[in-house]
């Protein structure tokens, strides 16, 4: 009855792929087949930054979006997913999303775009790889890091100069030392990139806690189900919530000891001082981001009352 | 009476899609230079530019799509010509006709999808996701005039080629597509 | 309509479209929005402003118009041609010696950019009028850079390996030197195929007329100092990349500072040729990116409605031995040259295929540079192909389509026989990084 079409930015085959392809295998079972669900995978039709506006359109019928490409069309998303400096505690995270009203906030903020946001899940955290060690926070002074949007402006605040670059630059540049270092979306990020052939040093800061990542669906597609439907849906995403949970944790673990058994070393434990000035550089950015939309800004005033 | 207003059609476009194209040739200069400042800011002082990288890839949107017109009047677009050369003139002014119909056809669905993007990012303040975050609407806009310029363009060629098919006439003496045709640069 | 036929009408379509001689990039868009709108209805327009913006805003792709208008400047002051001149000085004798410094410098392009459009192009506003000038054979000119041009993704560094070995977790660094040997062979092999054809058939490369003895020592001098230092140009963009001065894109604004530079110390440096070359940079690009994005807005198209299941399917099941599944997947990367570009044959076939391959028993990197091989070949295999479409954009006009066709059959047999040399011989590409990188 309904023919449903799901992008997400991950290749066939890979482990994160095969959740999304759970995701949509579970919608098909649950529904009794009701929702069909093709899954595209990276490439196969929409480019990564362009999935959010596929789901708006109707291109695709649902999708699985990483906010930070987003950031020009849906900023508040850039806060969901996490601003430097917010938590990786995963009650913590509930309580903020289920009780203090994130949730609302974001279902509108999709919304008045014509999108339904589902129950997010959380992936693990933003790292950067340097080709020196860091030993205080005072090394990244003068360093030049790939690291786009709201990574960047906070590693500007810490003296860094942030760079852009194609993520498929990233090797060639950490190698002949255009960059003096880059973040990854996650750990395995870094693996498939191989960035640990050109550059060794992983800082043990994260930039920010923990992702959280939305499921969007397109609005007029998802008034076409059945309530019943509607809950079947958000039921499937819950247990694919679940999934991406328990699964990323082995994930990082796996892409560490890999890149560790590949020469990967980490750059001393930071000092109280270190840490202080990373939470400092990050706090000063929430003001500058509360200021970029309305949603935005009820979501920072909710985070700084927690 | 037609033919006059025809002609005069033809002969506007053609200056018009003409200036244009010549114009958007002087961004090339620009977007080398914009690239090169980039590296030179990073490289010798160690403070990469946050505008340079949406900077220069706009440079290359507006180039390669304001182009377009100017490339389908100079017959610049690639075409696989193999059966194309062998057939009478008058087959070929029908293979344009249906050819520059189709290519009408796409053009004009860019136009009306981009005018609605523009209205979108009019709406929702869309910007690019990077620090610098420049706004997206003119985009759109270049867009449309893009497109728009290409269709006159395609629209008059189609209107040349189907008064050639009717008359065995050119109706504009240096037209292409009929005999010989002018290619590229 | 099921996937099976739905190609089958794209396919029809392109046929007949190409067969009226519609710029192709317009044709493909033009159809697959037809063909959308009958099998999806009006919502299939929204795939175009999505893909607008991931083709016309990707950096990557941004190598092409800086390397084009590198080319160009080169071409049209005459510090290019300063370079061929100053070699035919040297090995002018020699039949076919141009041929050979271009298959040269090609290799020197390809060193520097990642992507088969931006080394395509590049080598032909530079190289492809001087051998054309001097009386060469068309269809060897244009099979040769067509040939040169493709190394651009074979030499390091080239992004479509790097596209392989992230969607493949396998090592870039091993991918990278994997392929100086094939590179390696393929330019060998490329430059003994001139030589031998030449000496079979001696009207294809003429000899120059002994212009060069008739010389004044001034000139001579002149000449040698123009071609060394066009040499130099390149050798510094070449060095900007290794020295982390720039990025392989940036590298193509790095050279046409220098050629600005070489044509104002040179006093080659006139308005008409800053202008045409803006002029005639910015035609190429266009024409470039329309095709790019036209053919990209057909194989997307194409990808939502489930092509790249009905590909999954034919992985499965296959009951052939290990090298036949091999064989097979070879087969259908050149099927898919048909009707999608080299990037996208490598995001929908590295995972497709890669883990198959290496449960086989086989080595990744060596699928992988397998992969790359197959990839040059099948963008220039006509009808369809992009390597075809960017050297026709760069000819001059009165070289047709059937020129470009017929031009690239040896050349096409030559990187055949190399695939099959790297599949039969895993050596030949892994003998280097275990060598290298072991320990
Ligand atoms: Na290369
Ligand atoms: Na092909």
């Amino acid at each position: 009855e309904h023919n449903w079409r799901f992008a997400n930015l991950y290749s066939r085959g890979t482990a994160y792929g095969e959740l999304y392809e759970n995701l949509g295998k579970n919608i098909e079972q649950m529904s009794a087949g009701k929702i069909k669900v093709q899954v595209l995978y990276s490439g196969e039709g929409v480019g990564s930054s362009g999935i959010l506006g596929a789901v708006k359109s109707g291109l695709v019928t649902m999708g699985a979006p990483f906010q930070s490409m987003h950031a020009g069309e849906l900023p508040a998303g850039v806060v969901e997913i996490g601003l430097p400096g917010g938590t990786d505690d995963v009650g913590e995270l509930s309580t903020l999303f289920h009780e203090k009203g994130w949730d609302k906030v974001l279902k509108e903020a999709y919304g008045a775009q014509g999108l339904v946001w589902l129950d997010p899940y959380i992936q693990p955290p933003v790292y950067i790889i340097t080709k020196k060690p860091i030993n205080s926070v005072a090394d990244f002074k003068g360093l030049k890091i790939r690291a786009p949007g709201a990574y960047g402006k906070f590693l500007r605040q810490l003296g860094a100069s942030p760079v852009s670059l194609a993520w498929s630059e990233i090797y060639t540049s950490l190698s002949t030392g255009v960059i003096d270092g880059s973040i990854g979306s996650n750990m395995i990020d870094h693996r498939d990139g191989n960035h640990v052939e050109v550059a060794k040093y992983m800082y043990r800061l994260p930039l920010a806690g923990a992702q959280v990542l939305p499921i969007v669906v397109n609005r007029s597609a998802w008034n076409k189900l059945t309530p019943e439907l509607q809950a079947i849906v958000s039921a499937a995403t819950t247990i694919h919530a679940r999934e991406q949970m328990t699964k990323s944790k082995l994930w990082e673990s796996q892409a560490v000891a890999e890149m560790e058994a590949k020469g990967l070393k980490w750059s001393p434990e930071p000092s109280a001082e270190d840490k202080a000035a990373w939470k400092a550089a990050a706090a000063s950015l929430w003001d500058e981001y509360a200021k970029s939309d309305k949603y935005s800004a009820q979501l920072i005033e909710i985070l700084k009352k927690q | 009476m037609i033919t006059k207003a025809i002609q005069s059609y033809c002969n506007a476009v053609h200056h018009l899609v003409d200036f244009v194209g010549r114009s958007v040739g002087y961004i090339m200069p620009l977007l080398a230079f914009v690239v090169v400042f980039e590296v030179v800011a990073r490289y010798f002082f160690d403070s990469p530019t946050i505008w340079a990288y949406d900077l220069s890839l706009f440079m290359f949107g507006y180039i390669s799509a304001l182009s377009g017109a100017y490339a389908q009047q100079k017959r610049a677009h690639i075409n696989v010509d193999i059966l194309y050369n062998h057939v009478r003139p008058k087959v070929r002014s029908i293979f344009n006709i249906l050819s520059f119909s189709i290519a009408l056809i796409f053009a004009l669905i860019i136009i009306y999808m981009s005018i609605d993007k523009f209205y979108e990012a009019i709406e929702f303040n869309y910007r690019r996701q990077s620090e610098w975050a420049p706004h997206m609407h003119h985009f759109w806009v270049m867009m449309v005039v893009a497109c728009g310029l290409l269709s006159l363009q395609l629209i008059s060629d189609i209107l040349l080629n189907a008064y050639f098919f009717v008359t065995g006439k050119k109706l504009i003496p240096n037209a292409p597509d009929t005999e010989e045709f002018t290619h590229g640069n | 309509m099921g996937i099976e036929l739905l190609t089958g009408v794209l396919l029809l379509c392109i046929l007949v479209t190409f067969a009226m001689g519609a710029p192709v990039g317009l044709g493909l868009g033009g159809i697959a929005m037809i063909v959308g709108y009958m099998t999806w209805g009006d919502g299939i327009f929204n795939v175009i402003p999505t893909t607008l913006e991931s083709t016309f805003f990707s950096f990557i792709l941004l190598a092409i118009p800086l390397y084009i208008y590198m080319g160009q400047l080169l071409t049209r002051s005459g510090i290019g041609d300063a370079m061929f001149n100053a070699s035919q000085m040297l090995i002018g004798k020699i039949r076919g010696s141009l041929a050979i410094s271009v298959i040269v410098v090609c290799s020197m392009i390809g060193a520097m950019v990642g992507i088969i459009g931006a080394g395509i192009m590049t080598s032909g506003s530079i190289a492809l009028k001087p051998m054309l000038d001097r009386g060469y054979d068309k269809r060897l000119a244009l099979g040769v850079i067509m040939a040169g041009g493709g190394l651009g993704i074979l030499i390091p560094p080239s992004v479509p390996m790097i596209m392989f070995a992230s969607s493949t977790q396998t090592s870039v660094g091993r991918m990278f030197i994997a392929a100086l040997i094939p590179a390696l062979i393929t330019i060998v092999l490329l430059i003994t195929y001139v030589v031998v054809s030449c000496k079979l058939n001696p009207s294809k490369a003429p000899i120059g007329n002994d212009a060069h003895d008739e010389m004044t020592p001034k000139e001579k001098f002149r000449t040698g100092r123009d071609g060394l230092f066009s040499v130099l140009l390149i050798t510094a963009v070449l060095g900007s990349i290794i020295t982390g001065i720039a990025t392989p894109t940036e590298s193509g604004a790095i050279g046409v500072a220098g050629a600005v530079l070489l044509a104002i110390v040179f006093k080659r440096f006139k308005r008409e040729i800053f202008e045409s070359a803006g002029l005639s940079s910015a035609l190429l690009v266009s024409v470039a990116m329309w095709i790019i994005f036209g053919a990209t807005v057909f194989s997307n198209f194409h990808l939502l409605m489930g092509v790249q299941n009905m590909i999954a399917g034919f992985t499965q099941d296959l009951g052939l031995p290990p090298i036949g599944v091999i064989i097979m997947f070879q087969l259908i990367m050149l099927l898919l040259g048909f009707i999608i570009d080299e990037f996208i044959i490598v995001l929908i076939c590295a995972p497709l295929f890669t883990p198959i391959a290496v449960s086989l028993g086989f080595d990744p990197i060596w699928f992988g540079i397998l992969m790359i091989l197959n990839i040059e070949i099948a963008v220039q295999t006509p009808p369809y192909g992009f390597a075809l479409f960017y050297l026709k954009g760069i000819a001059p006009p009165d070289i047709t389509m059937l020129d470009i066709y017929r031009s690239v059959t040896p050349f096409v047999l030559i990187k055949l026989f190399v695939l099959v040399l790297c599949m039969l011989f895993p050596d030949i590409v892994l003998w280097l990084p275990n060598k290298m990188m072991n320990g």
